[in-house]
């Protein structure tokens, strides 16, 4: 598990600064990465599920409706990255916030998949976005 | 009421979330899971490496369990031969007195209330050993030496020692001028193999060691040069004049003293054949670092700090060197070793396949004493610098060398007609305690640690 997390986190080069690689491969890595699925999928299944089926409701079914998720999955993404350094206490460095916005992308990717695999079990909404 | 039961459907989308939540990791969660197993040592050196450096087993548990323990005997023998008694005059009407009745009083007091040993003895040496009482030596030391005798031979003193006094636990702790006069000239060559022989003849102790403390003290009184044909000095002396504490016995016994009562002043010291528990170590990632490298211990994140041990090498290049420090807690060796001067000249680092040098060796100053990080723990750092990154699993060995002190050489004349602070043939007596301890000097400590390129 720690292993595939660094491999996805290290596509954007090694941590910064060098000392503090342990820190991030061992406990950032796997955090934010169990974290951003979890919160991804959550995020997932609330429109399609929560919103879209359980609850009924007709006019949060839109591609634009999708996109609000969409981009508050990324944000949320990119403050745990941040709050989870911090909470590891690393040394500060301008890769935090590289490793922020890569997670976001992530967050991103991780919900359009999700997206892909659930939307058919909504009522409302199983051809949003396409 | 349509509202409510739907929005505790919601509830297994955040239960899911929640079941998610404890998979995390996290330091502290780590520390305890895995606290076990930070106990056992896992610096085992690389098995696949070619040419591995010996490294000794750490033996720090073993030898804080035998320091805990009291010494059983401490056995105290004061020279009191003519020689001595410049060193003891008898109280004059001002009342003044020497450096050594000052120290060697003090002394006395102390190892008579220590609790580090649990019974201790008092002998004056004359011929042979005379047992005393605490006042009886203490009045000696601070009043003049009553009858002093003749002359006291350094070979039958040790011999009578190690013959009679040597006992596992037990030190023999004796204060004289160590001024060695063999019968006749003819002899002064064999001063070594003299010492080595008294200290071998009642059979041979393995364990046997010797701390050798050196100081200086006024002297008033009459002086005996171990050449005896230069004739001794009345009214000696203008010049402070050395004089000794010899602490023998077996090694962790040695030690256990040397910590406990003789190590609170400054002296010159010696040390043969004492050994020390591995001191504490480990590498700073955050101290004076430079370059790319980082711990590469297994779960490096959730260790304690003082236990890191491999370097883990990302890139290196003589643009870009890689620089670590080795913090070292050498508050358990004896004062000599933690001298700076000795520790820049002795501790040597040695690899295998690499260009890793040792740049310096520091103190800790008042900064890294108040600092929260890991260096605070440490007494001395160790920095090491390397250009080229390792092409495996590396072993590293920083390792302090046994070497004799410079003062010995200052100390030491071959004629001592003239009154000076220096002993005849003080370095011919130190040779045969080295000989007798053996042929092979260790080293004082050796640190090892593990070379690797980052992953």
């Amino acid at each position: 598990m720690k292993a595939l997390f660094r491999s996805i986190y290290e596509l954007i080069g090694a941590p910064q600064p060098p000392a503090d690689t342990p820190v991030y491969r061992d406990v950032v890595f796997p955090n934010i990465g169990l974290l951003n699925i979890g919160i991804s999928l959550a995020l997932v299944v609330i429109f399609y599920y929560v919103i879209n089926r359980m609850m009924g409701v007709a006019t949060f079914n839109k591609g634009r409706h999708w996109a609000i998720f969409l981009v508050l999955n990324a944000l949320v993404a990119f403050g745990i990255a941040i709050s989870q350094a911090h909470a590891q206490q690393v040394t500060d460095h301008s890769y935090i916030y590289w490793l922020a916005t890569w997670n976001a992308i992530l967050g991103l990717i991780w919900f359009f998949l999700f997206s892909l695999i659930l939307r058919k079990g909504s009522t409302n909404a199983s051809t949003t976005p396409f | 009421m349509r509202h409510l039961t739907s929005f505790s459907r919601l509830l297994p989308a955040l239960g899911l979330t929640l079941l998610l939540l404890p998979g995390c990791y996290s330091r502290s969660d780590m520390k305890t899971e895995e606290g076990a197993a930070q106990e056992a040592p896992t610096d085992v050196p690389p098995t696949e490496v070619p040419g591995a450096v010996p490294v000794r087993t750490p033996e720090s548990a073993v030898a804080a369990a035998a320091t805990s323990q009291p010494l059983q005997t401490v056995n105290v023998f004061l020279e009191v031969s003519g020689s001595m008694e410049g060193f003891m005059p008898k109280t004059g009407a001002s009342g003044e007195n020497t450096k050594f009745q000052q120290h060697v009083a003090q002394f006395l007091s102390e190892v008579n209330r220590t609790s580090a040993a649990r019974q201790k003895t008092f002998y004056r040496i004359k011929e042979r050993p005379y047992k005393d009482s605490y006042q009886g030596i203490s009045t000696t030391v601070r009043s003049g030496i009553q009858q002093p005798a003749k002359s006291t031979d350094i070979p039958s003193v040790l011999d009578t020692l190690m013959s009679n006094y040597y006992q596992p636990g037990s030190v023999s702790v004796l204060i004289s001028d160590f001024i060695y006069s063999p019968k006749n000239a003819g002899a002064i060559p064999y001063i070594k193999t003299d010492i080595t022989d008294a200290l071998t003849r009642s059979g041979s102790h393995p364990e046997m060691a010797v701390s050798v403390y050196g100081y200086t003290s006024d002297f008033r009184g009459t002086y005996y040069p171990a050449l005896v044909a230069s004739g001794k000095k009345t009214n000696c002396c203008d010049t402070e004049i050395p004089y000794y504490i010899w602490v023998v016995g077996p090694a962790d016994a040695v030690r256990t003293f040397d910590q406990a009562l003789l190590e609170q002043q400054p002296s010159k010291q010696a040390h043969f054949g004492v050994t020390y528990p591995q001191p504490n170590y480990s590498l700073l990632s955050k101290f004076q670092n430079k370059g790319s490298w980082y711990y590469g211990d297994a779960g490096a994140s959730k260790r304690n700090a003082e236990s890191y041990r491999v370097v883990a090498v990302s890139e290196a290049s003589a643009q870009q060197p890689v620089e670590f420090v080795v913090g070292m807690d050498l508050t358990t060796l004896p004062g000599q070793y933690r001298d700076l001067a000795y520790l820049k000249q002795n501790l040597k680092l040695q690899g295998v396949d690499t260009d890793a040098k040792l740049l310096d060796v520091t103190a800790t100053t008042s900064q890294t004493k108040a600092s929260s990080g890991p260096e605070s723990k440490f007494t001395h750092f160790a920095k090491v610098r390397l250009t080229r990154p390792p092409k495996a699993a590396r072993p590293l060995v920083l390792r302090l060398q046994d070497q004799r002190p410079a003062w010995v050489a200052q100390w030491t004349t071959r004629n001592d007609a003239t009154p000076a602070p220096k002993t005849f043939a003080l370095s011919g007596l130190l040779d045969g305690l080295e000989a007798q301890s053996g042929a092979e000097k260790k080293p004082i400590f050796e640190l090892p640690l593990t070379l690797q390129p980052g992953e």
